[in-house]
Order: structure tokens, then sequence, then C-alpha cells
């Protein structure tokens, strides 16, 4: 039986294999979920899923896609946003 | 629509969005532009065609290019050349410096020489403590051999 606080799903759950050979139960804390597209809301690549800890370690060219919109909307609505400017 | 002169947006990657000229059709695929982008190749299917052309010679310099947009009102991009560092290089030390870098290294020596002594002298004035401390701890052990005899009294008892 675990210990009463981690009873909870706050907190992901990995099998580790120790030295001796037995497989532990180690108990993480949940990494923030991937960052969405404003427009259409599929995750963005390029955007690293991470700790704000370590985000913020992180050189600004790391974080981001460098384009217009880069880690804000994805590829395509990003074209479709300046295809839209260019035809005004 | 895709010319020589043609005015374009491009829809991809770092340069998204800013304005260009193509100077030359390189394949059925690829043209090369010029403008508020850098000078580069480009894909066709990354650029959007716009209504304006200009006329501009094949393979034209990036200042005509500049003119040329400046007429329909874009200018392009201007980089600033990079101004020429010059390293520090380091000089040999004339023997007279190397001379007083050595005089002043041995009175670094003698400044720290007289603090080992006193470090020594010390551990000799530990030692004498110590010396001090084992005359004392003897007077205990006398008294330990006191106390023996007291029990020994009471088993006479």
């Amino acid at each position: 039986m675990p210990a009463r606080r981690l009873r909870s799903r706050s907190l992901r759950k990995v099998f580790r294999k120790v030295p001796g050979g037995d497989t532990h139960l180690h108990y993480k804390k949940q990494k923030p979920q991937p960052a969405k597209c404003g427009n259409c809301g599929t995750s963005l690549k390029g955007v690293p899923r991470e700790f704000p800890f370590r985000m913020r370690k992180m050189p600004k060219t790391f974080k981001r896609p460098e384009r217009p919109y880069g880690g804000v909307l994805c590829s395509k609505c990003m074209r479709m946003k300046i295809l839209e400017k260019s035809r005004q | 629509m895709i010319e020589i002169g043609r005015l374009c947006v491009k829809l991809a990657g770092r340069d998204a969005g800013k304005k260009a000229l193509i100077i030359d059709i390189l394949d059925d695929k690829f043209v090369l532009i010029d403008g508020e982008t850098r000078r580069r190749r480009c894909n066709i299917l990354h650029l959007e065609p716009l209504t304006q052309v200009v006329k501009i010679k094949k393979n034209s310099s990036h200042e005509e290019v500049a003119e040329a947009l400046k007429e329909i009102g874009v200018e392009a991009r201007v980089t600033k050349p990079k101004p020429k560092t010059q390293k520090p290089r380091t000089k040999r030390k004339t023997p007279e410096q190397l001379r007083e870098q050595k005089q002043e290294k041995k009175k670094l020596l003698g400044l720290f020489k007289p603090k080992a002594k006193k470090a020594e002298a010390k551990q000799e004035t530990t030692l004498e403590e110590k010396a001090g401390l084992g005359v004392k701890e003897t007077k205990p052990a006398g008294k330990k051999e006191s106390k023996p005899k007291k029990p020994a009294a009471k088993k006479e008892k």
C-alpha cells in the first residue's frame, strides 16, 4: 500500500530498475501540457515540453521557431494569416 | 505569374511576411529572390505573387533591386557591415621586466616564510600544553588508584 499522499493522480508513476534487480515504483511530478496553436489548437512543434524552471534556463531560440508568430501559431495558420494580409 | 521582376510575399521561414522581387528563375521549382528578405533561393510554393511587376535585369545586384523597390515604396534589407575588431596581441616581456617579476616573487616568498615559523612555534606551545595535560592526566590516574581502594574497603565491610 503506497503512502496516503502518493495515492492521488497528480503524480505520475515510473517503474525503475534498481541495482538489486527489482523494479521499484517512483513517483514523479507531471510535465505541463504541450503548447497549442492559438488558432486551430494543434500542439506546436519546436516548443519543448519542459518545467518552467528548465524553460527559464534555456535561451530564447531553443523555445520557439524563428519565424513570425513562432511559438503562438502553427506554420499552416501562420501562412494563412500572411496570405490574408497580402490579398487585402 | 512567376517571372523576373514580379513582386512576391514570402510565406515560409524566418523571412515570412516580407516582400521580395524575383531575380532569376533557376528551375521549374526554384527561383532567386531579393528585397526585404535575404538574397536566396526559394521554392515557388513558398511565394505568394502580387500584382506589381518591376523592370529589372536578370541576376541584378542588391543595390539595383533596392532602387527598383524604392519606386514601389518598399524598403530593401540593409545589412550593417561588421566593424573589424583587432585582437590584442600579447607582447614578449623584456629581460628587465622579467627581472622585476622575479624580485616581486622573491618578496612574496619572504612574506610567507615568517607565517610558517609562527605556525611551528604554535605547534611547540601546543606540545608543551599537551605535556602539561599529560601531567594533569596523571593526577586523575592517581584518583583512579584511590577509587578502587574504597570499594575494596566496602568489600571489607
